[in-house]
């Protein structure tokens, strides 16, 4: 989805918006959410996701996150490998099917050639699990949302209708179509695989021999997340900020 | 009549080129029943080694019973299949260290270029991750180093020693062990620096091994990296 190009288009309005989308809508008061945040249309979504960005940078404002926990991961990126750990990890745990572009998280490549010298960079990526998620706005049948107590965006299979809309939304691509569930899949942060049995971290993190992935609640202030993220001199930088969507998957050179 | 005529000038042609070839291979005047097979002999095992006959007879003055007869037979591959063809046999007298001593000849201790090759091809390492690529060329060409300054007690010879050592990870390197010996941030760069200058992931080592990296996964990156 190219969000600059709906941007353009015309507010759609709230005539077609479903009923309780409305009484939300409604009972923020200030009903023009147009003026609100900037006027586009992911702004329709309902508000308690929207914050997050603190003046211009991405990193989240403390003390305003809709949720008990807040989970997110930060990369130190030019650790990273490309050793793959983190990939079986993932597919092992989360049963990711093989083939048919399914994927959880994955690990991108660049190679320059600088004065004869190859560079390589590598960079992983998942899910951003965005506090103003465009596939969580646009799915019809409320199969992909926000879970109330983490953050994270995840599935209702059983809701799911298989449309992927929310595919074509994701500034990620971070979605595929489950042949064995026959529905949308993607990362959820290990959500039912091992948080729920009390692990801390996800599988990918626990299994990255360099430390590159940092999982953890954004709203602890005891984590390492949160304290590389806010430590002053750190850069941080999220991937297509542009787009709007607060992703909270964060990266930095330690 | 004509088919005949082409068939004898023909005939004639081949016989003056065979000539004109045996007299330039015996204008080069190397005789190799006096100097032994003017191809190098070359050893796959234990490693790869080459002998140079010529060097030994004809430049040095060597007679074929100088080493054929107790340290060598005649016959082709005889003594690596004696599995005793080692550089501490060597450094014991026996085969080529009945010379090569430091007094009659150079030290089989030194000058290993001589008769051992520096490995053109990368060193691959795919454990404990994949994957890592030490270029034996850069480290000798680039920075002078002789194959003495790592394979001493720092690595083996061997293929694939330093992979099955449980020792072999970035936390030995930062004490200082393995490529940590010169990667220390005096000698030569940080090893918990520049990770990317040896380690080239899975992707890279699909590519040195021929295959496309990308070829198994969809196009699901993100534009603009």
């Amino acid at each position: 989805m190219d969000i600059n190009k709906l941007e353009g288009e015309k507010n759609e309005g709230i005539e077609t918006l479903p009923s309780d989308e409305r009484r939300n809508f409604l009972k923020m008061g200030l009903a023009v959410t147009g003026v609100f945040l900037g006027g586009t249309v992911l702004s329709l979504t309902s508000v308690s996701t929207a914050k997050g960005g603190n003046s211009g940078s991405v990193i989240p404002v403390e003390g305003q996150y809709p949720y008990p926990k807040h989970y997110g991961m930060v990369m130190r990126q030019n650790n990273c490998i490309d050793c793959e750990k983190c990939l079986d990890a993932c597919r092992e745990t989360n049963h990711v099917p093989k083939g048919h572009g399914a994927w959880r998280t994955d690990i991108q490549e660049r190679l320059t050639t600088i004065d004869g010298v190859e560079k390589r960079e590598f960079r992983p990526i998942l899910c951003n699990h965005c506090n103003r998620p465009p596939c969580v706005r646009v799915c019809p049948t409320k199969a992909t949302y926000k879970d109330k107590e983490t953050g994270i965006v995840v599935m209702d299979y059983d809701k799911c209708i298989g449309c992927k809309t929310c595919m074509a939304a994701c500034p990620y691509n971070a979605r595929y179509f489950s042949h064995d569930k026959y529905a949308i899949d993607k990362c959820n942060f290990c959500l039912d695989t091992r948080l729920a049995e009390g692990h801390k971290d996800t599988a990918c993190a626990a299994a990255c021999p360099a430390d590159v992935r940092i999982f953890g609640d954004l709203k602890d202030t005891t984590t390492e997340i949160y304290k590389i993220l806010h430590k002053p001199d750190n850069k941080i930088w999220v991937i297509r900020p542009e787009c709007g969507a607060l992703p909270n998957v964060f990266y930095t050179n330690t | 009549m004509n088919t005949k005529l082409f068939t004898t000038v023909g005939a004639a042609m081949l016989a003056g080129s065979f000539l004109l070839v045996s007299n330039a291979s015996a204008t080069d005047g190397y005789d190799e029943k006096k100097f032994g097979p003017k191809s190098l002999i070359v050893w796959e095992k234990p490693v790869k080694v080459t002998f140079d006959h010529r060097v030994h007879t004809d430049t040095i003055g060597l007679d074929c019973n100088s080493c054929h007869g107790e340290l060598f037979a005649m016959q082709r591959g005889i003594a690596p299949k004696t599995g005793k063809l080692t550089m501490a046999a060597l450094s014991d007298g026996q085969f080529c260290g009945a010379c090569h001593d430091g007094k009659t000849a150079f030290d089989s201790d030194t000058n290993c270029t001589a008769c051992h090759e520096v490995p053109e091809d990368p060193i691959i390492w795919t454990k404990p991750v994949k994957a890592v690529v030490f270029y034996h060329q850069t480290h000798t060409e680039q920075y002078g180093l002789d194959c003495d300054s790592c394979h001493n007690e720092v690595f083996s010879m061997k293929l694939g020693t330093a992979e099955k050592a449980p020792d072999f990870t970035m936390k030995s390197l930062y004490k200082g062990r393995y490529c940590g010996v010169c990667h220390d941030g005096e000698t030569a760069f940080a090893s918990n620096t520049l990770c990317n200058t040896c380690h080239i992931g899975a992707k890279g080592y699909d590519r040195l091994m021929g295959v496309d990296p990308h070829a198994a996964a969809d196009d699901h990156a993100p534009s603009g990296h």
